[in-house]
């Protein structure tokens, strides 16, 4: 590699140079990429999964893994929208995001003390988790009517000409990059997911540090939840199938290394990027919805074997 | 017999921009064992790559039995008759002992037409092999019941059945106690009467003076020296290796100050460390040296009540034991480390709540702190952003030595602080662990190596089956008393 690349060091910015050739092939060919209303709508589209993504991040450097966040973006939603009904915003927001934050809770809990694979534990969560919402809820969307108004214009309203949703995910990067790199809790995550062994024989208490990387990802779905809430107006049961997978797609799109210890929050948030952009983009090419799955499936692999082989040399 | 069984002529390999190696002349004979020694780094690891083609040499020409080879990969050097048993064996744990020596060429009958392995001829064949070693398990055990030693011999057994004429053994003996050192080296030295040839790979310098024919000496990718048996002495190869004579070491005696860290505990293997003092432990595989020093920092499932500085302190995890001033340097370094991770990151690690301002990180402090540990080591390269698993070995274990002076703890414990470690680098962190008990520390280490131990310790407590045998002390220590007191 030419030293200038080395100095910019190009490697490390992969995600985002694939991001812009991305965005740039397609604006090329077609000239509704670049429009304002796609533009906002890529921008909202995002907001959501860059939420779950932020907190599978954490439980990915941690070493482990979460299939349970689209069935507690699910739980959460309609648990918010179930209290916000009854007991007003504030309440029904916290709720919301509190029961996101136990169901995380439970995940590392038994992952981290019990020892539990993390991939079979999650499984069963996700399976769990999405019964439950159907219990709680019967089956039919919640609040359907009777969402207060404020609620609903946090879903679509906007502040400083930015929607409030896509606030959210840029506020929680800028606070969460500083605790994964500016705290010792932060950098006890790091060497945890590095090599629990060692982390442990180095004093880091680790079955705290995972299972609060689960609690992290819970609470975030939890968020996400509730945005999703007020943007579809209602709690909606079926809300969230397949975002665990699109979230560790993002994940890994943005260099986080799966077996731990290796990631970065931002990087993350361009990789989720990079997924909406491409289903944008094969939608504004009328692409087969069929062959869409197909190529996003591809892409995934594609990252992980091109991280393998910069691994290798 | 004095034909070239293998040589290499002026072979080079480069890797980016480091020069492992440099136009090296090498040849080894049938039924010679030539030695290959050098510090971390000089070039044997690729050498012996070269040779059992994992690499390939980017100049220079590799020959067997005098004829010119290519290998495209290490299959190729097998097929050729090169065998190379690494320090860490490749072997099937699940495995019986006879299907890990037919592995990959099993003999076959037939039952109906189709190619079945006979089972039968498969522990017949592993029972010759193994006979020749003069080793005779039952051949139907699984490799993972198996001690270090013994899967050795295995991984040698199914070296023979390959008919290997050239046989490369790397730091064979690390993980060896003094009998079944005594057993490899009977089995090298028929191997090589029957004819074969063998490449020895060894930081253990009198082993070589006694077992090999030749030395090669590699300093910086260049062959620094070729000696014949006789010729050469620990001293010598030392001063070949890094170019310098051989550090003489002055031993001083620290007056002993206060105990530091004592069992409250009726035990077995009772310790009082005082300030000032390196007690060592000595023992075989098996006598529970290592425990001492996993329950003395928290680990393995004990929990352990003493007295440190003092005052009473109940060791049930790492965490306790760091907060009582203890670290630990684990016998394998990637307990030690945390690759992935930079240096810094590494040596900042168990002080990370002491370099918080409330719950905020002195970023600023912690790379002064790693930068003068770093200083203070001769840590090298002085790079502390690289990821440690660039670091040679030696620098590694100083980095987890740095760790716990970056921590400031009152008593170390050390678990094989040396091995698989270049003498230059073995020098340099026994002059640390002085220096640390000069100031005050307590050192309490743990090593197979009982040269080192005479050398370091000011006492040493020889331990069998758990229980502290005896304590020798300074005066009367030497290496012969140290064999004699832990054989028993």
């Amino acid at each position: 590699m030419p030293p200038f690349l080395k100095r910019w060091n190009v490697a490390g910015q992969v995600p985002l140079i694939t991001l812009i050739l991305l965005c740039l092939f397609t604006a090329l060919m077609t000239d509704r990429f670049l429009s304002p209303l796609n533009l906002t709508n890529i921008l909202v589209q995002s907001s959501i999964m860059a939420v779950i993504a932020i907190g599978m991040t954490f439980v990915i450097i941690g070493g482990g893994f979460d299939l349970s966040v689209g069935s507690t973006v699910a739980f959460a939603g309609c648990v918010a929208a179930m209290v916000i009904v009854k007991f007003g915003i504030v309440v029904g927001v916290l709720a919301g995001i509190l029961s996101g934050a136990a169901i995380g809770f439970a995940n590392g809990l038994i992952i981290a003390k019990l020892g539990v694979n993390p991939f079979i534990t999650t499984l069963g969560t996700m399976v769990l988790v999405r019964g439950l919402v159907y219990l709680i809820t019967g089956g039919a969307p919640v609040g359907d009517d009777g969402m207060p108004s404020a609620f609903i214009a946090f879903g679509s309203a906007r502040f400083l000409g930015v929607h409030y949703l896509v606030w959210v995910p840029a506020v929680l990067v800028v606070v969460l990059s500083f605790v994964m790199h500016m705290t010792p809790y932060g950098r006890r995550i790091y060497a945890t997911g590095g090599n629990r062994e060692a982390a442990y024989l180095s004093g880091v208490a680790v079955e705290r540090v995972i299972a609060s990387t689960y609690v992290w990802c819970g609470a975030l779905a939890g968020i996400a939840g509730v945005m999703l809430a007020a943007r579809l107006q209602s709690g909606q049961p079926t809300a969230g199938e397949f975002y665990e997978l699109t979230a560790i797609a993002a994940v890994v799109l943005g260099g986080a290394a799966l077996h731990g210890g290796e990631g970065t929050l931002y990087k993350s948030i361009i990789g989720v990027f990079i997924m909406i952009v491409l289903g944008n983009s094969l939608n504004l090419l009328n692409v087969d919805s069929y062959w869409q799955r197909v190529a996003v499936g591809a892409i995934i692999i594609a990252a992980a074997a091109a991280d393998r082989l910069r691994l290798r040399r | 017999m004095t034909h070239s069984a293998a040589s290499a002529k002026g072979v080079s390999k480069r890797f980016g921009a480091t020069c492992a190696l440099d136009g090296v002349d090498f040849d080894v004979r049938s039924g010679e064992i030539h030695a290959l020694v050098g510090e971390n780094g000089a070039g044997k690891s690729t050498l012996v790559r070269l040779l059992g083609g994992v690499h390939r040499p980017d100049q220079g020409e590799i020959t067997v039995d005098g004829h010119l080879r290519r290998f495209a990969n290490p299959h190729d050097a097998i097929s050729a008759g090169i065998a190379t048993i690494p320090q860490e064996l490749r072997l099937v744990p699940a495995l019986s002992i006879a299907e890990n020596i037919a592995l990959g060429d099993p003999p076959l009958r037939r039952l109906l037409g189709f190619p079945i392995i006979d089972r039968g001829r498969m522990r017949e064949e592993a029972r010759t092999q193994l006979g020749q070693l003069e080793f005779i398990p039952d051949v139907d055990l699984l490799v993972d019941q198996l001690t270090f030693a013994e899967r050795q011999l295995i991984a040698i057994a199914k070296a023979l059945r390959k008919r290997c004429r050239l046989l490369i053994l790397d730091e064979p003996t690390a993980a060896l106690e003094t009998r079944e050192i005594e057993r490899l080296f009977a089995v090298l030295d028929r191997m090589k009467r029957q004819g074969t040839a063998i490449i020895y790979v060894s930081h253990r310098l009198d082993e070589i003076v006694a077992l090999a024919d030749r030395c090669t000496v590699l300093r910086d990718g260049h062959v620094a020296a070729v000696s014949q048996r006789g010729e050469f002495s620990a001293a010598d190869l030392v001063q070949a290796m890094t170019g310098r004579a051989a550090a003489d070491f002055a031993i001083e005696i620290n007056p002993h100050g206060n105990t530091l860290l004592e069992d409250i505990e009726e035990r077995a293997d009772p310790i009082r460390l005082r300030a000032n003092e390196i007690v060592g432990l000595a023992g075989l595989l098996g006598s529970g040296t290592n425990r001492v020093l996993q329950r003395l920092f928290g680990v393995g499932g004990t929990r352990s009540v003493v007295r440190v500085n003092g005052e009473r302190r109940l060791l049930a995890n790492p965490i306790d034991a760091i907060r009582a001033g203890i670290g630990m340097v684990p016998g394998e370094r990637r307990l030690g480390l945390i690759m992935n991770l930079s240096v810094r990151e590494n040596i900042i690690l168990p002080s990370l709540d002491r370099l918080a301002v409330g719950c905020i990180l002195n970023r600023a402090a912690g790379d002064q702190l790693v930068a003068q540990l770093m200083d203070l080591l001769d840590v090298r390269p002085r790079r502390p952003e690289l990821p440690t698993s660039a670091l040679s070995g030696g620098n590694q274990q100083k980095v987890i030595l740095a760790k716990w002076l970056a921590r400031q703890v009152g008593v170390l414990l050390l678990d094989e602080p040396t091995q698989g470690v270049d003498v230059g680098a073995k020098a340099q962190i026994h002059a640390l662990i002085r220096d640390f008990a000069r100031k005050g520390g307590g050192v309490l280490v743990g090593s197979s190596d009982l040269s080192e131990l005479a050398r370091l310790a000011d006492g040493v407590l020889a331990m069998r089956q758990g229980s502290v045998t005896q304590r020798i002390e300074r005066g009367e220590l030497n290496e012969n008393r140290l064999h004699a007191a832990i054989d028993g």
